[in-house]
């Protein structure tokens, strides 16, 4: 192209109808902290204020604005080809409706543009959410551009086409968009879609950038755009499959279906039933030939079942749908069970390839006695008339789960929101079984008892509670705004939830509320208010960490100690278990005079009545610290406590070790002094600490630098219930197993498999829970009839375990006590976690199922190489550790004698009197007759 | 407030004013030697060069007479840290005193600052070389300005300390903000700054004279304080030093932490095969004597003491503590690098390096040809492709 660079940028804004968003784009563009940008403004073509306000700001900046006249209306990509034409810049950007470019954005585009010579530069984007108020980035962004990059080849980046990621945010050197004839297509309404990949393509080089670039994107809109972005997407996709990048075209399918399909789909229950009917119509043709099982194979089983409804235009079946993906659990249709598994639905499973996207066995509705299953009740009707309402509703309930339709009792429950102190109840009229479901009728009177009670209580909730047989359901009521329309009294909530919200009808009651709600808030209310809540801030910070530590440093550890008091802690206050457990057990049954006060993290259920309890952090814990003689915890009180001059502290420790730990890991060692010296001051409060063998002293106390003096060379307390039941074994056999069995419903004959694999991160982030390593799902199937697994994540994880048939895996993460388990547990798998150790005690099979063992030992180190020394088979897959446990009872006898080294090489020291060897050391005189006792803790 | 003024004649008219502002102008320091090595070279190139410093340092460091630009301390002595008076403390006479003295003496200083800028022809550049001085220039009169800011360490290093709220505050409105490195710049945009490149530091020169690689010597040069991780260093050599008993490792350098530092070596038993040798200033010599550098740090920026053994042919085994690192070297073409932290690999990338002389050699020359894409000329030339791009 021969026209002359005048710029170094040319944007493309085109005026829409909103004259404001138009200046606002347009100043964007001028207020660039890089001079030499151009806004390129194409007139709407219509009159109106859009033209007047592009005309304006074209007289205002004739050098830095151009105005290019449209001849009559025509579509978006039209008057994007048209800026483009008049484009004089050497790179161009096209700014969509209303967006605005981040001021130092051209800058940033040229520097990159010119130190990589690329062809496209690309940076982030944001859009404003649904409630217009904040912006946000799509989730795949981050990703994509974590770091400046260039690329030569699409495969590298395939998110820039298989996501719609080139849509904003990036711009394109002119001359290659003139040498490639790239234009808008404009008989496409979404043409900015196919215009992006058409660009990736065909560039030579592409720059990815971290940067922002443009902002303000419009929101999505998924119920009204789904239609013609699918438009926009199936060009795409031809275009792909055209050139053979047949690859890439599968990714962009299955991107389009869980960005655009399914956020339609969620949309669903908030659309009226016209509006359904038409997005289903729009979609189906779409969808056409591409809801097969290979497309939605990496969806959920809901997601996979509702695009699947949606391509069969069933558009009640995709409300209920989208009713079950919107609450996780919910039973939404009738399901159906053949050959032991479980279908959304009866119709069409003869197809196998229908069967396989309606199965949705993996949801575990089976398994969910009716009491606990979340069944959907979706009003059908509420009416009011005068002061009566009239609600129907319809219950999903599948004919598996109550099968012989025992005769329903029903009423409505209706409670205050919130607390729910306060409630009453209706009866329901009419409730009778409807095929897989129950329909049901109830009237409210308006008046009668309906009052609220307090000045707060003013929404209501029902619930449907069924009575069936011996089963008690209770259901939420949902509904859509158009079922409930304006009917008095009744609202639907953003989540599709019915509320009942009471209205005062007579004149006194009326006045009475509108006083009420001016005194609370009119303008010295309101003021009130807010002195309050700094007030509370304020006290809040003077329960604050901060005040708590100068408190305790400055007073509450120079007070006087209180003789014979000792505080217990373990893991950090998550559990009343472990060594501290063990050594609290043998004070009291020794019954020696101490005060014992234990410390709880988040909840005190499960601790010893006996003991006094306090909470971690509290200034009760830090009293009782501060004035105790004895501090005994496994893991280490917090570290900014400085320990009292008269206090000897016990560190038990929690378990020998595999991987390097202290001042060996090289975490640490690359800290700065000042954070070092702080773990080394909390490691010197340390008087006495438990060694179970030479190895510990090796690893443990030479990586935290403690003394030989300081060394208690007894073993773990802990463990001396493994020995005591090792003993049990060989004397009388492992029947019957310990109490621990009937609580948690283990029959004799099942073999206890513990599944306890080690700390992988940090607390969970977000809330979501760690993915288990092991698919306890595959293990039921295969050896839920003869085995139980107990599954243990690691104390400072929550693990999220996939429902399974009943009996088949427990979770006893909650568990106080991991000793008792482990006496329980038949077979223990485990990677390295140094629960290892301790197991082998107890001379029972031990399996090693570590996938990712040479990643973790390159990654944290380890003082030995597992393979070498372990005492049982160490499996990389879950196969092989299925075939080992499958096969356990003929190989576990060569494995006798590595697992008796083991044990003897890592337990040295635990001969099962540690707990009372630990008391006589540290109570001394105190503790009196322990020569009488023996090991008995 | 002193100023020295150019002792050499002032260069050609075609440059542009440029100021490098410094905590200190005479501070012996990395940063500071870094400002005069550029001053040097804007000057070479035609600009005119004004470096203008907080304070004046204690431990001064020897300015060279022919340097031909001025220079400038804004205070006499390090300026009072401001201890604003509120709440019963306006009672303290002395206190509002003190304080008003030094919002006196900070108002001096700015307006000095104003006229030095206002006197500059348009098309000036103010490179704020570290983050404090930024408190005095975002007083001064600065229009028609162009102001570049700089961080001297790495994105972490900066997030971990005070300084990180000092930049966000100060530097999201200046015209660039430069992170030694794309990966570091990277992160600041992350971060949420919107005006951020990167440039390296450049190596002053290539020795004449490379490293031959034959003494069974291997060389570390820093100070012997926390941060440069000798402490490391010599928990690694002693994994070393037995399978390697003909080889020496030479520590160059002094600081606080020596005296424990050699007890450290006496206790692990390397007293036969380390050499404490103290500070130097001899670099391309004692370089040209070793075989292997090797450094431990637990954090850097774009550390200088890497390319300089690079030019004079010596491989590096390092660890990779800070993306400077990792842009310096690379990993296996041109040096070894080691997890931050992770003696044991550490060790080992010594072990490759000293039992294999082939490998040793290649690496060595291949880093004395790929260090060179931060020669002075070729950090000039981004510096001025930057110039121009603010002028856009």
């Amino acid at each position: 192209m021969s026209t002359p660079e005048l710029h170094d940028f040319s944007c493309v804004v085109v005026a829409g109808t909103d004259a404001d968003a138009l200046r606002q784009s347009v100043a964007s563009v001028l207020d660039q902290a890089m001079g030499s940008v151009e806004a390129v403004l194409v007139d709407p073509g219509t009159d109106g204020p859009a033209r007047a306000a592009a005309r304006a700001l074209a007289a205002d900046q004739p050098y830095r604005v151009r105005l290019v006249r449209a001849g009559g209306p025509m579509s978006a990509g039209a008057s994007r080809n048209l800026g483009l034409d008049a484009a004089r810049g050497r790179y161009v950007i096209v700014l969509g409706d209303g967006e605005l470019l981040e001021r130092h954005a051209c800058r940033n585009l040229f520097d990159a543009a010119r130190t990589t010579g690329a062809d496209l530069v690309a940076g982030r984007w944001t859009r404003l959410t649904a409630g217009g108020r904040k912006e946000a980035h799509p989730d795949w962004q981050a990703q994509l551009h974590a770091r400046t990059r260039s690329v030569r080849d699409l495969a590298d980046v395939p998110e820039l086409v298989t996501r719609d990621a080139l849509v904003t945010g990036f711009c394109v050197r002119r001359d290659f968009v003139h040498d490639r004839r790239l234009r808008y297509a404009e008989d496409l309404a979404h043409s900015e879609i196919l215009f992006g990949v058409e660009a990736a393509l065909g560039a030579r080089v592409i720059t990815l950038v971290p940067n922002l670039i443009t902002t303000h994107r419009a929101a999505p809109d998924p119920a009204r755009e789904t239609s013609a972005l699918a438009g926009a997407h199936d060009r795409v996709a031809g275009l792909l499959l055209s050139l053979g990048r047949i690859e890439l075209c599968d990714r962009r399918e299955r991107a389009f279906l869980s960005d655009h399909v399914l956020p339609c789909v969620r949309t669903f229950p908030q659309l009226t039933a016209d509006e359904r009917r038409r997005v289903t119509a729009g979609t189906v043709p779409h969808l056409e030939g591409r809801a097969d099982v290979r497309a939605l194979s990496a969806l959920d089983p809901v997601e996979r079942v509702s695009v699947r409804l949606l391509a069969e235009g069933d558009t009640e079946g995709v409300l209920a749908a989208a009713y079950a993906l919107v609450r996780p659990g919910t039973v939404v249709s009738e399901l159906t069970e053949r050959e032991g598994k479980v279908y959304w639905r009866a119709d069409g499973l003869d197809d196998p390839r229908t069967r396989e996207v309606l199965d949705v066995s993996e949801l575990g509705h089976q398994h969910q006695p009716p009491a606990r299953a979340r069944l959907l009740n979706r009003l059908t009707r509420c009416s009011v008339e005068g002061t009566r309402a009239v609600l129907e509703g319809h219950v999903v309930l599948p004919g598996g789960l109550v099968p012989d339709r025992p005769p329903l009792t029903a009423r409505l429950d209706v409670r205050t929101r919130g607390r729910g102190r306060h409630g009453f109840r209706v009866p329901v009229q009419e409730a009778h079984y409807d095929g897989g479901a129950v329909v049901w009728r109830a009237t409210v009177d308006l008046t009668a008892r309906l009052r609220d009670l307090g000045i707060r209580d003013r929404v209501w909730e029902p619930r449907l509670r069924l009575a069936a047989g011996g089963h008690d359901m209770s259901t939420e009521l949902v509904a859509e705004q158009e079922t409930v329309g304006n009917a008095r009294g009744f609202t639907v909530t953003g989540a599709n939830r019915l509320e009942l919200r009471l209205a005062p009808r007579h004149r006194a009651a009326r006045t009475l509320r509108a006083a009420l709600h001016y005194a609370t808030h009119f303008r010295p209310a309101r003021k009130v208010r807010l002195r309050l809540r700094a007030l509370r801030r304020r006290c809040d910070r003077l329960n604050g960490r901060a005040v708590k530590l100068r408190v305790y440093r400055r007073v509450l550890r120079r007070l006087p100690v209180s003789k014979g008091s000792v505080v217990f802690e373990s893991h950090m206050g998550a559990c009343y278990g472990d060594s501290p457990r063990a050594i609290h057990q043998e004070i009291v049954d020794r019954g020696l005079e101490l005060r014992c006060t234990w410390s709880y993290a988040a909840s005190a259920d499960g601790f010893p009545a006996t003991a006094r309890l306090v909470r971690r952090w509290s200034w009760r814990y830090l009293w009782a610290l501060g004035r105790a003689e004895f501090w005994i915890d496994n893991q280490g009180f917090p570290h900014a406590l400085a320990k009292p001059r008269h206090t000897t502290y016990l560190q038990t420790w929690h378990g020998s070790a595999y991987k390097r730990m202290g001042f060996d890991e090289a975490r640490l060692k690359t800290q700065n002094a000042p954070q070092r010296e702080r773990l080394r001051e909390a490691v010197d409060r340390f008087d006495h600490f438990l060694v179970r063998s030479e190895h510990d002293v090796h690893t443990l106390a030479r990586a935290y630098g403690i003394p030989e003096e300081r060394l208690l060379r007894c073993g773990y307390p802990r463990n001396d219930r493994l020995i005591a039941a090792r003993a049990r074994d060989e004397a009388a056999g492992r029947f019957p197993r310990p109490p621990v069995a009937a609580d948690l419903g283990i029959p004799d004959h099942k073999t206890v498999v513990l599944y306890a694999p080690t700390f992988r991160g940090g607390p969970p982030k977000n809330n979501k829970p760690v993915r288990l390593p092991l698919d306890v799902r595959e293990f039921a199937a295969r050896f839920g009839d003869t085995h139980v697994l107990l599954v243990r994540a690691h104390y400072m994880e929550a693990a999220e375990l996939p429902v399974c048939p009943p009996g088949t895996v427990i979770d006893v993460s909650a568990h106080h006590d991991v000793s008792e388990l482990l006496c329980l547990a038949d077979v223990l798998v485990t990677d390295y976690s140094s629960i290892m150790f301790d197991f082998a005690l107890l001379d029972r099979p031990l399996v090693h199922f570590a996938p990712d063992l040479d990643a973790y030992e390159t990654e944290r180190g380890s003082y030995f190489a597992l393979r070498d020394e372990a005492g049982g088979p160490v499996v990389e897959t879950q196969e092989e550790l299925l075939r080992v446990l499958a096969a356990l009872k003929q190989t576990d006898g060569a494995w006798a004698q590595a697992r008796a080294a083991f044990a003897a090489r890592f337990g040295t020291y635990d001969q099962g009197r540690a707990a009372a060897g630990v008391v006589d050391a540290l109570f001394g005189e105190r503790a009196g007759d322990s020569g009488k006792k023996g090991g008995g803790a | 407030m002193t100023t020295t003024p150019a002792t050499a004649a002032a260069p050609t008219t075609k440059g542009r004013d440029l100021f490098l502002v410094a905590n200190t102008v005479d501070e012996l320091g990395g940063v500071t030697a870094w400002a005069h090595q550029m001053a040097r070279l804007f000057q070479g190139n035609g600009h005119r060069v004004h470096v203008i410093g907080v304070h004046e340092a204690e431990l001064k460091l020897a300015l060279p007479d022919d340097r031909g630009y001025p220079v400038t301390s804004l205070y006499a002595k390090h300026p009072r840290t401001p201890r604003p008076v509120h709440g019963l403390g306006r009672l303290n006479v002395v206190a509002r005193g003190r304080e008003s003295a030094r919002i006196a003496a900070k108002r001096r200083a700015v307006d000095r600052l104003s006229r030095l800028f206002r006197a500059a022809r348009p098309g000036a550049v103010a490179i704020v070389t570290q983050v404090w001085p930024m408190e005095w220039i975002r007083e001064a009169d600065t229009a028609g300005l162009r102001i570049i800011g700089m961080s001297h360490e790495s994105y972490a290093y900066t997030r971990a300390c005070h300084r990180y709220r000092a930049v966000k505050r100060s530097y999201p409105d200046v015209d660039r903000w430069l992170a030694l490195t794309q990966e570091d710049a990277d992160d600041w945009i992350i971060d949420g700054m919107h005006n951020v490149g990167a440039m390296p530091n450049a190596l002053a020169h290539l020795p004449a004279v490379p490293s031959r690689r034959e003494a069974k010597v291997v060389c570390s040069i820093g100070r012997l304080a926390d941060q440069k991780g000798v402490d490391m260093l010599v928990d690694t050599w002693a994994l070393v030093a037995p399978q390697r008993p003909d080889w020496t490792l030479r520590i160059y350098g002094a600081g606080a932490d020596e005296a424990a530092l050699k007890r450290q070596c006496t206790r692990l038993g390397l007293d036969g095969s380390v050499e404490w040798r103290g500070r130097t200033s001899d670099v391309p010599g004692v370089l040209a004597e070793s075989s292997l550098f090797v450094q431990s740090s637990r954090g850097e920026g774009f550390p200088l003491a890497l390319m300089e053994a690079m030019a004079s042919a010596v491989p590096c085994a390092a660890f990779d503590c800070a993306p400077g690192v990792r842009e310096i070297v690379r990993h296996g073409e041109d040096g070894l690098l080691a997890p931050a932290g992770d003696i044991g690999a550490l060790a080992d990338r010594l072990l490759r390096l000293t039992g294999n002389p082939r490998l040793r050699n290649a690496m060595g020359e291949r880093a004395r040809v790929n260090v060179q894409r931060f020669s002075e000329a070729r950090v000039l030339e981004r510096w001025e492709a930057l110039f121009e791009l603010l002028e856009r």
